[in-house]
């Protein structure tokens, strides 16, 4: 399937390079350790994403898969240890980042899929995917235009004028998906986010979500309680009490239906 | 040492059944004492309520002093206006007050949620909501009656009959103070059952909302005709042939307006709006214009006694100032004199009520969307971003109602206007300044709503 126009030229320069180099990890966490007032969330957390891959992050409720999630995505700081993004221009410690550039670093080099798909039920379909190319500058023809191919591919070309009030549960992830695809993000990071849809509809979700985040060189990272998500990723980490519990590798060849 | 869950140990016994009531007052205090979400549940609506308690005694206060003036010979005149002032004053007081009892109801949806689960009956829940908002809003207007003795000295000092018209003047009896906080108290009961139904019927407002509202041209057509034959109207004042003549023909003006902002008002802010979605070209740009589209008679409702207010406030103004040059005996001087005041008075309350109005609306919604503002922040929108959208889905339908509201003012009695920047340009100034400090005043009222957007983003792992 023909992948939309990559509006940021470097992201273009950057798959060729990343599936050369497919040993570089994306993504990598070393020790990392988030406690909160009488909570150890994480407890000493190594782990590497590597380009094409899609990884889920499973475990009991409490373990620490969002807490994970979020110290990777540069949500929030973890109390030590360290989380690398590895970028065609260097390296970068997320934890040594402002916020002001921590957000910039979550705008620009990750896409978000939320179990709610928290879109902006103000704006149409089409501007809520534009939205984050608005905020990297571009003009609104662009983003808009580059957003119509986007939710094409994903299936919902003819509804970009719609409200996310009259979409359906999946056609409103799917939008989620497109926007967090639209910048050319090099890590997508996913909560849950089947988590609200039927079985059918998480299905095509979580396909959709496959085929387009793990392209190009690109890696998608997943929080799931859904076993049968977890079997279409190409690992599944396991989580017990903030530690990794297994680190198991399924095959390649299971992911992406 | 034991372990935390012992299976071995006998389970409790099954309580015997209770036919006493549920006891609402234990548990409305279980639910309403301070803990950290204080400040959204109990805090927000407190300060709202003590700010309306705090205006509206003042306001009834300097009523009730032109009800009491000792000039005999302008007393009447003097009721009339400030009756009228009153009257303008009212329907940006109710916007507030209900800001405040809405957003004291919304607070406490889920817990009250999680109580029906638990087999509260309707009426337990019912009960609670009444008692906590009740308990809210007369801590609230208690905290108001020390604000509004605290803030009477400074009242005091506006002049009115050639000298500060004093603290004491506008400090009502104990009874009537009684009566005030009685009042914002039933309010908030009453708000608080309506706001529980909204609750029920639409859990989940306007987000599922399916198909914008739109707003029909007709309301814009009879507008126009409207103005157009109230223009062509007042261009007989000159030829009016008495002061009863003109005075009715005032009066006239002022109704007029009114109702055509009242008609017009929701379907400009809704036309503008769409013209500023079309143009939009940053993402600030295009959510506030998105969220104004999306509900513009809420949009109107917020910013609409400023409109009437500004109306009066051009077109008095304009009179006034005119009157003032013109010249006179000494009493009606001072009459126009005070006539000015009063309006310069009116304006800066209506946007002081506005700024409150707006600050509590502002919070609330931040409060209800924390989801969606968390969202946001963890996609990488700048925080600066969403608080332009923020201020621009306020502060531009502001700027449109009350400068265009001045502006369909000095259009009804353009000669009259023109006439008054040239004779008296210092009287409009002051009245333009006002304009401007007002709406400074609603940005501020903005800013103070910050701290309830860093506080939800500051925690987002513990927001959802």
């Amino acid at each position: 399937m023909r992948r939309p126009t990559d509006v940021v030229a470097r992201y273009v320069d950057e798959a060729g390079s990343m599936n050369s180099s497919a040993s570089t990890p994306l993504l990598s966490a070393s020790r990392v350790s988030m406690t909160y007032p009488g909570t150890r969330a994480l407890d000493g957390v190594d782990l590497a994403i590597y380009p094409g891959e899609s990884v889920a992050i499973m475990g009991p409720s409490g373990s620490g898969k969002t807490t994970l999630l979020h110290a990777l995505a540069g949500i929030i700081t973890p109390t030590s240890g360290e989380v690398v993004v590895h970028t065609p221009h260097g390296a970068i410690a997320v934890n040594a980042l402002a916020e002001s550039e921590r957000s910039r670093l979550r705008r620009e080099e990750f896409g978000f899929v939320f179990q709610q798909g928290l879109l902006i039920p103000e704006l149409t379909v089409v501007e809520n995917v534009a939205l984050p190319l608005l905020l990297a500058g571009r003009t609104r023809a662009t983003a808009e235009a580059h957003a119509v191919e986007w939710l094409g591919r994903l299936g919902l070309g003819g509804l970009e004028r719609r409200r996310i009030g009259e979409l359906s549960g999946g056609q409103a992830q799917r939008v989620a998906i497109a926007r967090a695809q639209v910048t050319g993000a090099r890590v997508i990071f996913a909560d849950e986010p089947t988590g609200a849809l039927d079985s059918v509809t998480s299905t095509e979700t979580m396909t959709a979500l496959l085929e387009a985040a793990t392209e190009d060189g690109r890696a998608l990272v997943v929080v799931t309680h859904d076993d049968q998500v977890a079997a279409r990723c190409s690992r599944v980490v396991r989580l017990r009490d903030g530690r990794l519990d297994v680190q198991a590798a399924t095959t390649v060849s299971g992911a992406s239906a | 040492m034991s372990s935390m869950t012992d299976v071995r140990a006998p389970a409790p016994g099954r309580l015997a059944p209770s036919r006493r009531r549920a006891p609402i007052a234990t548990l409305t205090w279980m639910l309403a004492r301070p803990s950290a979400d204080s400040v959204s549940t109990l805090m927000l609506p407190g300060i709202a309520f003590a700010i309306t308690t705090a205006l509206l005694l003042t306001v009834a206060g300097g009523g009730v002093m032109f009800w009491n003036w000792p000039d005999e010979l302008n007393a009447a005149t003097y009721q009339v206006l400030s009756g009228l002032a009153l009257a303008l004053l009212v329907i940006p007081l109710a916007s507030l007050s209900g800001a405040a009892a809405r957003l004291s109801a919304r607070r406490r949806d889920d817990r009250l949620a999680t109580l029906r689960l638990l087999g509260a009956t309707p009426g337990n829940v019912v009960a609670i909501t009444v008692l906590e908002s009740v308990m809210v809003a007369a801590a609230g207007a208690l905290v108001g009656v020390v604000l509004y003795l605290a803030a009477a000295p400074l009242v005091g000092l506006i002049p009115f009959g050639g000298a500060a018209i004093g603290a004491a003047s506008i400090i009502l009896n104990p009874l009537a103070i009684l009566g005030v906080i009685a009042g914002i108290v039933l309010l908030a009961a009453v708000s608080a059952v309506v706001g529980l139904r909204k609750v029920v019927i639409s859990p989940l407002g306007v987000r599922l909302k399916q198909s914008a509202p739109r707003m029909s041209w007709l309301r814009g057509l009879i507008g126009g005709v409207v103005v157009v034959i109230a223009v062509v109207v007042l261009q007989s004042f000159g030829v009016l042939p008495d002061y009863t003549a003109v005075a009715v023909a005032i009066a006239a003006t002022f109704a007029v307006g009114v109702a055509v902002l009242n008609l017009v008002g929701p379907w400009l802010i809704w036309v503008f709006a769409r013209m500023q979605v079309g143009r939009a070209r940053t993402a600030a740009r295009l959510i506030a214009a998105r969220t104004t589209l999306e509900a513009p008679k809420v949009a109107w409702r917020q910013v609409s006694g400023l409109a009437m207010t500004s109306f009066v406030a051009v077109v008095g103004g304009t009179g006034v100032s005119f009157l003032i040059e013109e010249g006179g005996p000494a009493n009606e001087l001072a009459l126009y004199v005070d006539v000015r005041t009063g309006i310069i008075i009116t304006l800066v309350a209506s946007f002081l009520m506005v700024a409150c109005s707006v600050g509590v609306n502002q919070a609330s919604a931040v409060l209800d969307r924390r989801d969606l503002y968390v969202g946001l922040d963890r996609v990488g929108m700048p925080r600066e971003v969403q608080e332009q959208a923020r201020a621009r889905a306020i502060l531009v339908p502001l700027c449109w109602v009350s400068l265009g509201s001045a502006a369909l003012g000095g259009l009804l009695v353009f000669p009259l206007a023109g006439y008054a920047l040239i004779v008296a340009p210092t009287s409009l100034l002051v009245i333009a300044l006002a304009f401007v400090a007002g709406i400074a005043l609603v940005a501020l009222s903005l800013v103070a709503t910050r701290p309830v957007v860093t506080s939800v983003l500051r925690s987002p792992e513990r927001a959802q």
